[in-house]
């Protein structure tokens, strides 16, 4: 479902993301770790084609990313690190506005954008305007709108930040949802225990490059660390040297 | 103090840590080459006006006088206006506000830190453009070294004085309003603007200074010139005080200078008291959410093309209300509306038949200056509201990015949305001026048609260019026209509007003269009508090509 082969970005001298593979089969969640400045947020953005790679390629759903940035696009649902949207839309202008760009069929639309919205307790709310919308709403928001045209990958970059216990939860039972029905979730995160809990493989990338992914127990390996728990691996793969 | 001083100091090293790339050396080159020139004009342009006035016996120095002071209170109308806007953005709508209040500083000493960028902010250009007219002033009156030593500190004064009375406005505003509408005040800003700006101009009947007939007598006529502005304006004492170091009289230049000086100061401190009690309590309220006028739940827009869901639609609707709902745009659509009627109006006032010109003639040749003129107005107002409409994405932008629309849709989608209401405008624009100039049908259709080929010429040059120089960190986007893009976007326009001009000039003054003397024209002369239209639909046609395709290859590269 995603593929990356030797994805590397360069900004100017300084090499961002140092020729990262990866691929990611349907149904999976997979967990993308790694220290502030390794290169997280740059890959995700090249995945989701919001930034040109200096080499390497990007398959969504076996679309070049780069060929054919459109149709690799509408198989995405992108939920960023922050949550900037348009200020002056309400809450359901905004869902109309990515059913448009997405082009959800219309007879469905109202009913999706509702139950979305309900989903994610925003319905009372939805015909505000977003700039009156705390931080965690507009995170629950920009996940509809991720969602709302029912894409086969779903790239999140931090999903827990700004949400309260309840979104957590209803979060993390959703992504299982989502995978459970065959759709890909590839998520960005610093909540080690979130990611140990509902990860299928997890890859760390410290920086630049992918330095292990696998499993709980095979990060467990090739950490020479058995029985240890997530955060303990981390420290000691990306220990400063 | 010593707070002030560090809380000022993350601008100044922000400026000192620009990295001059090479790009950005030309840009830089190129911004001061165009400012250079514009100065320059500006000062061989007031020369010569003045040299002119001298040759006027007896009321030559009247007229360079009135000149001034309609000069210094224009200055000082304007710095009123924009520190107003620029003082409520800085003291209560910047984003680094919330960090800045959080340090352990007093109010009103972050006030003042604010206020100091607010000011010059808002007075350097002013003061810059204003220079080389004084400048023109001091070389005719063959002043000395305290003319302009004055000179800087009367600007000086002034700048402080407009600025201080625009942040005591938007902190008693701040105050007084609910801060929910906090938003809502530069729509106010925007209509009294336009208020004042029309009344003035229409009491002021500028078109009388030149036409002595219209006054009963010659007294009159140098009564009405010598009559002073109030003499309680900070621009009166500005004014009188360089009108005496002009004419050597230091005493009254250095009272006057005094004067303004003391009340500056007077309303820095008033501002100060104020800031203590005021500021925090005004900044804390704006942090609600804010008012919107027009907010529909089922906004008729979303009735449209409601079966078709499409990028267009969606992009249509989101333009729309995203521009209607922010208060901001509808103070510059009042100012824009402003100085449309009083262009119109001016159209309607001309001394057609005291012209010793035949009238036919000049009405026709007014009609065609007035395609030109049409064509600036247009510049101006896609310079304000087409070239940031890429900017204006803002940090939303992803959005766009990551969504299943190339850039190339996305920017033609952008261009056909502003395209009928600028057609409309420009058509107005130039229907209206015509039935006032009364110009002859076929004047009319030329000219129709020439604004409808430059309309998207003009639109698509504003778009592709916004798009090749966007900047989506503003918190104004309209700010974005001030940058390399948006001067290269103003010459640019300007030289395609002068090429359409000249391109038409000579084959349309040939069918005048052959019309007005009921002559046919020669083969060679229709080989030279048909090259030149041809050429202009040439020129627009390539423009909008040329604009849109730059535009969306340096948005696709900028990733």
């Amino acid at each position: 479902m995603i593929s990356i082969n030797n994805l590397t970005k360069k900004f100017g001298k300084t090499l961002a993301v140092d020729h990262v593979s990866l691929q990611i089969p349907p149904g999976e969640i997979f967990g993308f770790i790694g220290p502030n400045g390794a290169g997280k947020t740059t890959t995700i953005r090249m995945m989701a084609g919001l930034l040109y790679p200096s080499e390497g390629t990007v398959h969504i759903c076996g679309i070049d990313m780069i060929q054919n940035p459109v149709q690799a696009k509408q198989r995405i649902g992108l939920v960023p690190d922050r949550p900037y949207l348009y200020e002056k839309l309400t809450g359901m202008e905004f869902l109309r506005f990515m059913g448009d760009m997405y082009q959800v069929n219309s007879a469905d639309f109202t009913q999706k954008a509702r139950d979305m919205l309900t989903q994610f307790s925003l319905l009372d709310r939805a015909n505000e305007l977003i700039e009156a919308y705390s931080h965690g709403m507009k995170q629950r928001l920009i996940m509809c709108a991720a969602l709302i045209h029912d894409p086969d990958v779903i790239i999140v970059d931090e999903p827990m930040v700004g949400l309260d216990p309840r979104g957590i939860k209803m979060v993390r039972e959703l992504f299982r949802l989502l995978a459970g029905d065959g759709r890909t979730v590839f998520m960005s995160t610093h909540t080690l225990k979130l990611a140990q809990e509902i990860c299928d493989r997890i890859g760390i990338i410290h920086q630049g490059k992918l330095i292990a992914t696998g499993t709980l127990s095979e990060l467990e390996d090739q950490a020479s660390m058995s029985g240890s728990d997530l955060e303990s691996i981390f420290f000691q793969l990306t220990e400063p040297v | 103090m010593m707070d002030i001083a560090i809380l000022l100091k993350p601008r100044w090293w922000a400026i000192a840590n620009r990295r001059l790339n090479k790009r950005h050396t030309v840009q830089m080159l190129v911004l001061s080459s165009v400012g250079l020139v514009f100065w320059i004009v500006g000062y061989a342009i007031s020369l010569r006006v003045l040299t002119h006035f001298q040759k006027a016996q007896d009321i030559g120095d009247l007229l360079a006088f009135k000149l001034l002071s309609i000069i210094l209170i224009t200055v000082f109308s304007l710095m009123i206006f924009s520190t107003i806007l620029t003082s409520l953005s800085k003291l209560y709508l910047s984003r680094d506000l919330l960090l800045a209040h959080a340090l352990p500083v007093p109010a009103d000493h972050l006030f003042f830190a604010r206020w100091i960028e607010s000011t010059i902010d808002s007075a350097w250009m002013v003061i810059l453009f204003t220079l080389p007219i004084l400048l023109a002033y001091g070389r005719i009156y063959s002043a000395g070294p305290f003319y302009y030593v004055n000179m800087i500190l009367v600007l000086s004064a002034l700048c402080i004085i407009a600025s201080a009375i625009s942040a005591l406005v938007v902190q008693a505003s701040v105050w007084l309003a609910p801060a929910s509408r906090l938003q809502s005040l530069f729509v106010i800003l925007g209509f009294a603007a336009f208020i004042v700006l029309y009344i003035a101009f229409r009491l002021s009947r500028p078109e009388r200074l030149v036409d002595p007939e219209t006054f009963s007598s010659v007294l009159y006529y140098m009564e009405h010139l010598r009559a002073p502005s109030s003499r309680f304006l900070p621009s009166a004492w500005c004014y009188q005080s360089l009108r005496d170091a002009l004419l050597s009289r230091p005493t009254g230049a250095m009272l006057n200078t005094g004067m303004a000086w003391s009340f500056a100061i007077f309303l820095t401190c008033i501002n100060l008291l104020a800031a203590g009690p005021l500021y925090f309590k005004g900044y804390s309220r704006s942090q609600t959410a804010s008012f919107t006028i027009f907010q529909t739940r089922d906004p008729l827009m979303n009735r449209l093309f409601a079966k078709h869901h499409s990028p267009f639609r969606g992009l249509f609707i989101k333009e729309v209300l995203c521009f209607f709902r922010d208060q901001t745009q509808w103070s510059q659509l009042f100012l824009i509306g402003a100085l449309i009627i009083i262009y119109v109006y001016n159209y309607s006032v001309l001394p057609l038949e005291k012209a010793p010109i035949q009238t036919a003639y000049l009405q026709n040749l007014l009609s065609f200056l007035n395609m030109a003129l049409a064509g600036f107005v247009l510049t101006a107002v896609t310079a304000r509201f087409a070239f940031p409409a890429v900017s204006s994405e803002g940090p939303a932008f992803w959005i766009i990015r990551s969504s299943p629309a190339s850039i190339k849709s996305y920017l033609w989608i952008k261009f056909f949305i502003y395209l009928l209401p600028m057609f409309i405008l420009a058509e107005i624009l130039i229907v209206a001026t015509n039935l006032m100039l009364n110009v002859t049908p076929w004047m009319m259709a030329l000219s129709v048609i020439t604004i409808a080929l430059l309309t998207p010429a003009i639109l698509a040059m504003g778009i592709g260019l916004g798009a090749a120089y966007p900047d989506f960190n503003l918190e104004n986007p309209a700010q974005a026209v001030t940058s390399f893009g948006g001067m290269t976007f103003m010459m640019l326009s300007s030289a395609v509007i002068g090429a359409v001009v000249i391109l038409e000039a000579g084959p349309v003054y040939r069918l005048f003269m052959a019309g007005i003397r009921k002559l046919t024209l020669s083969p060679l002369q229709k080989i030279w009508l048909t090259c030149s239209f041809t050429l202009v639909v040439l020129i627009c046609v390539m423009t909008v090509i040329l604009s849109m395709r730059y535009g969306i290859q340096k948005l696709e590269n900028r990733y």
